[in-house]
Protein backbone atom coordinates (compact mmCIF):
# COMPACT_ATOMS: atom_id res chain seq x y z
CA UNK A 1 0.00 0.00 0.00
CA UNK A 2 2.15 2.67 -1.55
CA UNK A 3 1.17 6.02 0.43
CA UNK A 4 2.16 9.51 -0.69
CA UNK A 5 1.39 11.10 2.60
CA UNK A 6 3.46 8.45 4.92
CA UNK A 7 6.51 8.49 2.54
CA UNK A 8 6.64 12.66 2.00
CA UNK A 9 9.56 14.41 4.05
CA UNK A 10 8.56 16.58 5.87
CA UNK A 11 10.07 20.48 5.11
CA UNK A 12 10.46 23.37 7.22
CA UNK A 13 6.85 24.89 5.19
CA UNK A 14 5.32 21.77 5.82
CA UNK A 15 6.19 22.39 9.54
CA UNK A 16 4.96 26.01 9.41
CA UNK A 17 1.43 25.12 8.05
CA UNK A 18 1.37 22.12 9.96
CA UNK A 19 1.69 24.73 13.37
CA UNK A 20 -0.91 26.59 11.95
CA UNK A 21 -3.74 24.19 11.03
CA UNK A 22 -2.80 23.26 14.90
CA UNK A 23 -3.25 27.10 15.95
CA UNK A 24 -6.87 27.44 14.06
CA UNK A 25 -8.30 24.27 15.43
CA UNK A 26 -6.92 25.72 19.09
CA UNK A 27 -8.23 28.82 18.26
CA UNK A 28 -11.47 27.86 17.16
CA UNK A 29 -11.55 25.00 20.16
CA UNK A 30 -11.22 27.67 22.76
CA UNK A 31 -13.72 30.13 21.29
CA UNK A 32 -16.12 27.13 21.62
CA UNK A 33 -14.81 25.93 25.10
CA UNK A 34 -15.87 29.08 26.56
CA UNK A 35 -19.48 29.46 24.81
CA UNK A 36 -20.80 27.10 27.89
CA UNK A 37 -23.47 24.47 26.96
CA UNK A 38 -22.72 20.72 25.75
CA UNK A 39 -22.74 20.88 22.40
CA UNK A 40 -19.98 24.04 22.30
CA UNK A 41 -18.13 22.11 24.74
CA UNK A 42 -18.26 18.91 22.39
CA UNK A 43 -17.61 20.92 19.59
CA UNK A 44 -14.22 22.04 21.20
CA UNK A 45 -13.39 18.92 22.56
CA UNK A 46 -13.78 17.63 18.89
CA UNK A 47 -11.02 19.92 17.50
CA UNK A 48 -8.63 19.36 19.95
CA UNK A 49 -9.39 15.38 19.30
CA UNK A 50 -8.67 16.90 15.42
CA UNK A 51 -5.70 18.71 16.69
CA UNK A 52 -4.32 15.74 18.17
CA UNK A 53 -4.59 13.58 15.39
CA UNK A 54 -3.10 16.56 12.91
CA UNK A 55 0.39 16.26 14.62
CA UNK A 56 0.63 12.45 16.24
CA UNK A 57 3.79 11.09 15.25
CA UNK A 58 2.07 7.33 14.83
CA UNK A 59 2.20 5.37 11.84
CA UNK A 60 -1.29 4.73 11.86
CA UNK A 61 -1.82 8.57 12.49
CA UNK A 62 0.57 9.33 9.53
CA UNK A 63 -0.56 6.74 6.78
CA UNK A 64 -4.35 8.30 7.30
CA UNK A 65 -3.38 11.53 7.76
CA UNK A 66 -5.63 12.59 4.57
CA UNK A 67 -8.55 10.77 5.77
CA UNK A 68 -8.12 13.06 9.18
CA UNK A 69 -7.75 16.59 6.78
CA UNK A 70 -10.60 15.57 5.13
CA UNK A 71 -12.72 15.04 8.44
CA UNK A 72 -11.43 17.96 9.41
CA UNK A 73 -12.34 20.14 6.61
CA UNK A 74 -15.54 18.13 6.91
CA UNK A 75 -15.80 18.85 10.73
CA UNK A 76 -15.44 22.61 10.55
CA UNK A 77 -17.84 23.05 7.09
CA UNK A 78 -20.58 21.22 9.12
CA UNK A 79 -19.70 23.73 12.34
CA UNK A 80 -20.03 27.00 10.17
CA UNK A 81 -23.34 25.03 8.21
CA UNK A 82 -24.85 25.11 11.63
CA UNK A 83 -24.02 28.00 12.88
CA UNK A 84 -25.29 29.74 9.38
CA UNK A 85 -28.62 28.06 10.16
CA UNK A 86 -29.00 28.70 13.94
CA UNK A 87 -27.48 31.42 14.65
CA UNK A 88 -26.39 33.47 16.49
CA UNK A 89 -24.86 36.23 14.70
CA UNK A 90 -22.60 38.07 16.54
CA UNK A 91 -18.53 39.55 17.18
CA UNK A 92 -16.86 36.52 18.74
CA UNK A 93 -18.97 33.88 16.49
CA UNK A 94 -17.70 36.00 13.11
CA UNK A 95 -14.13 35.50 14.55
CA UNK A 96 -14.87 31.53 15.25
CA UNK A 97 -16.43 31.14 11.57
CA UNK A 98 -12.91 33.29 9.65
CA UNK A 99 -10.76 31.02 12.15
CA UNK A 100 -12.36 27.95 10.65
CA UNK A 101 -12.42 29.36 6.71
CA UNK A 102 -8.81 30.21 7.06
CA UNK A 103 -8.55 26.21 8.72
CA UNK A 104 -10.46 24.80 5.66
CA UNK A 105 -7.93 26.83 3.45
CA UNK A 106 -4.81 25.90 5.00
CA UNK A 107 -5.80 22.29 5.18
CA UNK A 108 -6.88 22.18 1.62
CA UNK A 109 -3.25 23.20 0.57
CA UNK A 110 -1.89 20.68 3.08
CA UNK A 111 -3.70 18.01 1.61
CA UNK A 112 -2.75 19.27 -1.72
CA UNK A 113 0.94 19.14 -0.47
CA UNK A 114 1.25 15.69 0.57
CA UNK A 115 -1.51 13.71 -0.69
CA UNK A 116 -2.05 15.86 -4.11
CA UNK A 117 -5.32 15.14 -6.55
CA UNK A 118 -7.58 14.38 -4.30
CA UNK A 119 -9.27 12.44 -7.08
CA UNK A 120 -6.01 10.54 -7.65
CA UNK A 121 -5.95 9.70 -3.61
CA UNK A 122 -9.46 8.54 -4.04
CA UNK A 123 -8.45 5.91 -6.52
CA UNK A 124 -5.29 5.22 -5.46
CA UNK A 125 -6.75 4.04 -1.93
CA UNK A 126 -9.76 2.02 -4.01
CA UNK A 127 -7.19 -0.08 -5.80
CA UNK A 128 -5.02 -0.28 -2.66
CA UNK A 129 -8.22 -1.79 -1.03
CA UNK A 130 -9.08 -3.89 -3.76
CA UNK A 131 -5.14 -5.20 -3.99
CA UNK A 132 -6.20 -6.31 -0.21
CA UNK A 133 -9.59 -7.96 -0.40
CA UNK A 134 -7.60 -9.77 -3.57
CA UNK A 135 -5.00 -10.90 -1.15
CA UNK A 136 -7.25 -12.09 1.65
CA UNK A 137 -9.39 -14.18 -0.60
CA UNK A 138 -6.73 -15.71 -2.20
CA UNK A 139 -5.24 -16.69 0.91
CA UNK A 140 -8.45 -18.02 1.86
CA UNK A 141 -8.97 -20.11 -0.94
CA UNK A 142 -5.32 -21.63 -0.55
CA UNK B 1 12.49 18.75 11.54
CA UNK B 2 10.10 16.97 13.79
CA UNK B 3 11.88 19.15 17.13
CA UNK B 4 10.96 22.60 14.17
CA UNK B 5 7.46 21.21 14.24
CA UNK B 6 6.76 20.87 17.62
CA UNK B 7 8.56 24.20 18.66
CA UNK B 8 6.49 26.20 15.98
CA UNK B 9 3.35 24.35 17.27
CA UNK B 10 3.84 25.41 20.81
CA UNK B 11 4.60 29.34 19.58
CA UNK B 12 1.16 29.38 17.40
CA UNK B 13 -0.42 27.54 20.61
CA UNK B 14 1.10 30.58 22.81
CA UNK B 15 -0.12 32.93 20.87
CA UNK B 16 -3.98 31.23 20.45
CA UNK B 17 -4.16 31.37 24.32
CA UNK B 18 -2.77 34.98 24.33
CA UNK B 19 -5.12 36.08 21.30
CA UNK B 20 -8.02 34.56 23.16
CA UNK B 21 -7.08 34.96 26.57
CA UNK B 22 -9.57 38.95 26.59
CA UNK B 23 -12.87 38.73 26.98
CA UNK B 24 -15.48 38.94 24.25
CA UNK B 25 -16.97 42.64 22.97
CA UNK B 26 -18.68 44.93 25.37
CA UNK B 27 -22.77 44.58 24.86
CA UNK B 28 -24.25 48.29 23.88
CA UNK B 29 -27.09 48.01 26.14
CA UNK B 30 -27.20 51.35 28.86
CA UNK B 31 -25.22 51.30 31.26
CA UNK B 32 -27.80 52.58 34.39
CA UNK B 33 -31.29 51.20 35.67
CA UNK B 34 -34.05 52.93 37.01
CA UNK B 35 -35.38 51.48 40.50
CA UNK B 36 -39.04 49.95 38.50
CA UNK B 37 -36.41 48.52 36.15
CA UNK B 38 -37.51 44.77 35.23
CA UNK B 39 -34.48 42.16 36.88
CA UNK B 40 -33.45 39.10 35.60
CA UNK B 41 -30.36 36.60 36.43
CA UNK B 42 -28.68 33.97 34.92
CA UNK B 43 -26.70 30.69 36.45
CA UNK B 44 -25.52 27.44 35.41
CA UNK B 45 -27.18 28.02 31.98
CA UNK B 46 -30.61 28.85 33.50
CA UNK B 47 -32.60 32.19 33.74
CA UNK B 48 -33.44 33.03 37.36
CA UNK B 49 -37.73 33.27 35.85
CA UNK B 50 -38.92 32.35 33.21
CA UNK B 51 -41.99 35.38 33.05
CA UNK B 52 -41.14 38.74 33.36
CA UNK B 53 -44.15 41.33 33.45
CA UNK B 54 -43.69 44.84 31.87
CA UNK B 55 -46.13 47.94 31.57
CA UNK B 56 -47.81 48.69 27.89
CA UNK B 57 -47.22 51.53 25.95
CA UNK B 58 -43.97 52.74 27.90
CA UNK B 59 -40.73 52.03 27.19
CA UNK B 60 -38.92 50.00 30.55
CA UNK B 61 -35.43 48.99 31.36
CA UNK B 62 -34.28 44.80 31.80
CA UNK B 63 -31.49 44.27 34.23
CA UNK B 64 -29.85 41.42 33.11
CA UNK B 65 -26.81 40.27 35.89
CA UNK B 66 -24.92 37.27 34.01
CA UNK B 67 -23.71 35.40 36.94
CA UNK B 68 -20.85 33.39 34.83
CA UNK B 69 -18.35 33.16 32.01
CA UNK B 70 -20.19 31.77 29.73
CA UNK B 71 -21.45 34.42 27.25
CA UNK B 72 -25.41 34.96 27.41
CA UNK B 73 -28.15 37.53 26.62
CA UNK B 74 -31.78 38.20 26.86
CA UNK B 75 -32.92 38.80 23.17
CA UNK B 76 -36.70 40.15 22.54
CA UNK B 77 -38.67 38.72 20.22
CA UNK B 78 -42.50 39.55 19.07
CA UNK B 79 -42.96 35.63 17.99
CA UNK B 80 -42.51 32.43 19.13
CA UNK B 81 -40.50 31.44 16.32
CA UNK B 82 -38.35 34.11 17.70
CA UNK B 83 -38.22 36.05 14.22
CA UNK B 84 -39.23 39.06 14.93
CA UNK B 85 -36.67 41.19 16.86
CA UNK B 86 -37.99 43.24 19.06
CA UNK B 87 -34.56 43.97 20.75
CA UNK B 88 -31.26 41.75 20.59
CA UNK B 89 -28.07 42.91 21.78
CA UNK B 90 -24.67 40.84 21.86
CA UNK B 91 -24.16 38.09 24.11
CA UNK B 92 -21.60 38.79 26.38
CA UNK B 93 -19.20 36.86 29.71
CA UNK B 94 -19.89 37.67 32.80
CA UNK B 95 -19.57 38.39 35.48
CA UNK B 96 -21.35 41.50 34.39
CA UNK B 97 -24.90 43.45 34.64
CA UNK B 98 -26.24 44.76 31.91
CA UNK B 99 -28.98 46.85 31.60
CA UNK B 100 -31.28 46.90 28.41
CA UNK B 101 -33.71 49.75 27.36
CA UNK B 102 -36.31 48.66 25.85
CA UNK B 103 -39.17 50.34 23.87
CA UNK B 104 -42.64 50.72 24.10
CA UNK B 105 -44.35 47.56 23.32
CA UNK B 106 -48.21 47.06 22.71
CA UNK B 107 -50.02 44.96 25.10
CA UNK B 108 -49.62 40.92 24.66
CA UNK B 109 -46.67 38.26 24.91
CA UNK B 110 -42.94 38.37 24.22
CA UNK B 111 -40.20 36.31 23.84
CA UNK B 112 -37.21 35.97 25.65
CA UNK B 113 -34.18 33.82 25.40
CA UNK B 114 -30.36 33.76 25.19
CA UNK B 115 -29.33 33.56 21.68
CA UNK B 116 -26.41 31.41 22.76
CA UNK B 117 -28.29 28.89 24.78
CA UNK B 118 -31.91 28.86 23.07
CA UNK B 119 -33.25 26.40 26.07
CA UNK B 120 -32.67 29.51 27.84
CA UNK B 121 -35.86 31.24 27.66
CA UNK B 122 -39.30 32.78 28.49
CA UNK B 123 -42.27 35.10 28.13
CA UNK B 124 -42.83 38.81 28.41
CA UNK B 125 -46.67 39.65 29.27
CA UNK B 126 -47.21 43.33 28.80
CA UNK B 127 -50.06 44.55 29.95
Amino acid sequence: MANRSASRSFSAVDAVIRAGIVALILGTAYIHSTLGGLLFTLNAAGYVVAAIAMIAPIALASRFRWVIRVGLVGYAAATIVGWAVQGPYFSTAYIAKAIEVALIAVVAVDFIRFDGNPIALVRRELSSGMAFVRARRAAAAA
Amino acid sequence: MKRLATTLTLVALAAVLAACSGTSAAPTAAPSADPDALRISSKDLTFSTDKLVAPAGEAFQIVYDNQESAPHNVAIYADQGYSQKVLVEEPFSGPKVVTYSVPALDAGTYYFRCDLHTNMKGTIEVE
